[in-house]
């Protein structure tokens, strides 16, 4: 990556020596590059030059708007009066923007970016003292939770465990864990709807042995074994799904079959879920 | 992209979409305007570039060095010609190589003729190369001749190689581009009618594919092409390719054939000229070309797309309805 900006000062150093490279200096072109490909290759986004364009277009504006502070801020126009929801809509919406920017298994660029959003949510405004309140922490949660496709009412048990009083302050680890388990939650419920539609079309008990089974692999986890991660996934082993699949279809086949809803399965899958998450003290 | 990217190096990663090239680009167009591009900020250039790259209109007025030199400009640069020109469709008028190439030349000013005779040939059929095409006809091949230009020439090296009785077990790898130089030979133009064995070519077509670095054609597109007839002509195959959706579909840039012609946006524009021009009482004035034009347009019925040889009354027609296009 040094060699791309080395190459392309190259360039341009050999037809006008002194004069081009100076003026690259001069305007801080490297810094500013740099920057911009760091973080392109932190997120490894799928859209190199639509993630440099938004990059430099956020960066612009806040450049613009003047602000002092961090110029990576993905804030949209600052209100000159201190009207609190536009301003704190504008904040969340830069904060989610870059929460979104790299997938939560890209470990070190999704930390960062966790970071980045908690300083912008944390920033003072003109009638705010600076720190994260809890009453937009749980705003946050939630909105997390409703861009990753989950109902209200599939979320809520889960906010109620993650949120906070609203004049609380919000410790940073607490924000951490907390948009991580959202973001992580988001996918559950994403991958249990799948799994509802390649096991529903047949009758209720398959979904329920499907259910009993995460539930079982769930309950083997203990915090600080790591040996029981893997007795819990030998659980999940497509033969083990397979035999108590099948035991399930034959305690049934005497009785009528009784279908499940996806509301139902999905409630059902997000509960195990939910009973394995911290309450917030 | 896939999610093998996380996992690359950093040079291959950054070469898949071609960042440090347009990154060049983006330092050589800031020093060849300074003036004009420090007054902003050099945040505010580099987010307008790379929006205008995103956006596609990046590749308007530039050298043709820099159109063809990666997919996207290409692409970017077919969809610009169509949006800018698709009007001449609609009227369903016919032209020659040179005004398609002059109208090339408005997009981008040093566009080489070379590039537009070819595509004509694959209209033509390699035949009678003075006569008129339509506009979705020429739009179509100069597409797949422009964004697969290095492909095909390997493509010309194997049929002639096919033509001429070369073993078909030779894997060719052309790693040079003389292919330029291949004449077609005047004894060929009988066997030229008669093709090559369809399979045979397929397969070194796949052989070619499997270690090709510039774009090429979905192989399941070709197959598809190549399996339906026993031989193939050189012109025929590209007229198929031209003409196949899924290539189409897979280059991205154009519609199908029959959304091609919809311009919603220009037809209300000239709706409310005609309005205008229809209430005037000075219609005999010399600002109604445009009035004089628009019932000839109205009046004529949508030309089938056939190729005609030039008539008088159809070259008066096509010049002033080019040149309205060209305002």
């Amino acid at each position: 990556m040094a060699n791309t900006l080395q190459s392309a000062a190259g360039d341009s150093r050999s037809t006008k020596p002194d004069t081009d490279s100076e003026f690259l200096t001069q305007v801080g072109a490297g810094a500013v590059l740099r920057g911009a490909l760091l973080k392109l290759l932190e997120v490894r986004s799928e859209d190199p030059i639509g993630f440099l364009a938004d990059h430099f277009g956020n960066l612009a504006q806040s450049l613009e708007n003047g602000d002092s502070g961090s110029a990576v801020e993905g804030d949209k126009k600052q209100h000159q009066q201190a009207l609190q929801s536009p301003e704190e809509q504008n904040q969340h919406a830069g904060a989610l923007w870059h929460l979104t920017q790299a997938h939560y298994s890209q470990r070190s660029a999704f930390n960062n970016n966790v970071a980045v959003a908690f300083s912008l949510l944390s920033r003072g405004g003109r009638k705010r003292k600076p720190g994260l309140k809890g009453r937009a922490y749980t705003e946050l949660l939630r909105r997390v939770c409703r861009d990753g496709a989950v109902a209200e009412p599939v979320s809520a048990p889960l906010i109620r465990k993650l949120r906070c009083q609203d004049h609380e302050a919000v410790p940073f680890d607490l924000f951490r864990r907390a948009v991580l388990t959202c973001f992580v939650f988001a996918d559950f419920v994403r991958k249990s709807r799948s799994l509802f539609e390649t096991v529903s079309p047949s009758d209720g008990s398959l979904c329920r042995a499907v259910l009993g089974s995460l539930r079982d692999a769930l309950e083997t986890t203990g915090c600080s074994d790591p040996a029981r991660y893997l007795e819990a996934s030998a659980k999940l082993t497509p033969g083990r799904l397979a035999q108590a699949m099948d035991r399930a279809q034959t305690l049934a086949s005497g009785t009528p079959s009784t279908l499940m809803g996806q509301e139902e399965f999905i409630e059902e899958a997000s509960a195990l879920f939910v009973s394995r998450v911290k309450r917030v003290s | 992209m896939n999610s093998k990217r996380f996992t690359l190096p950093v040079d291959e990663y950054l070469a898949l979409e071609h960042v440090p090239f347009y990154i060049e680009d983006a330092l050589s167009q800031l020093l060849e305007h300074k003036e004009e591009y420090t007054q902003f900020g050099i945040v505010r250039f580099f987010a307008d570039y790379f929006n205008s790259v995103r956006n596609g209109n990046h590749i308007l007025f530039r050298e043709f060095s820099f159109v063809k030199a990666t997919p996207h400009n290409r692409s970017s640069f077919l969809r610009a010609f169509w949006r800018c020109f698709r009007q001449i469709g609609k009227n369903g008028d016919l032209l020659t190589v040179m005004e398609y190439r002059s109208l090339l030349q408005l997009l981008c000013p040093d566009f080489p003729v070379e590039l537009v005779q070819k595509a004509a040939r694959i209209v033509l059929m390699d035949d009678a190369m003075d006569c008129l095409m339509s506009f979705p006809d020429f739009l179509y091949a100069f597409q797949i001749q422009f964004y697969y230009e290095e492909f095909f020439e390997n493509i010309a090296v194997i049929y002639q190689d096919l033509l001429s009785g070369k073993s078909p077990n030779t894997v060719i790898v052309p790693t040079s581009f003389s292919a330029e130089q291949v004449t077609r030979p005047a004894t060929s133009n009988t066997a030229a009618q008669e093709g090559v064995d369809s399979p045979l070519f397929c397969g070194c077509i796949e052989a070619l594919c499997e270690r090709y670095k510039y774009s090429h054609p979905p192989l399941s597109s070709i197959k598809e092409i190549l399996c339906q007839v026993q031989r193939v002509s050189f012109y025929g195959f590209l007229m198929a390719i031209a003409k196949h959706e899924g290539i189409n579909c897979d280059i991205g840039s154009l519609p199908s054939k029959a959304d091609l012609l919809i311009d919603p946006e220009m037809d209300r524009e000239l709706e409310k000229l005609i309005a205008q021009i229809s209430v005037s009482p000075t219609s005999n004035s010399s600002s109604s070309t445009v009035g004089h034009k628009e019932p000839v347009r109205k009046a004529s019925p949508r030309k089938s797309l056939h190729y005609r040889r030039r008539i008088d009354i159809e070259s008066d027609g096509s010049n002033e309805e080019t040149d309205s296009s060209e305002n």
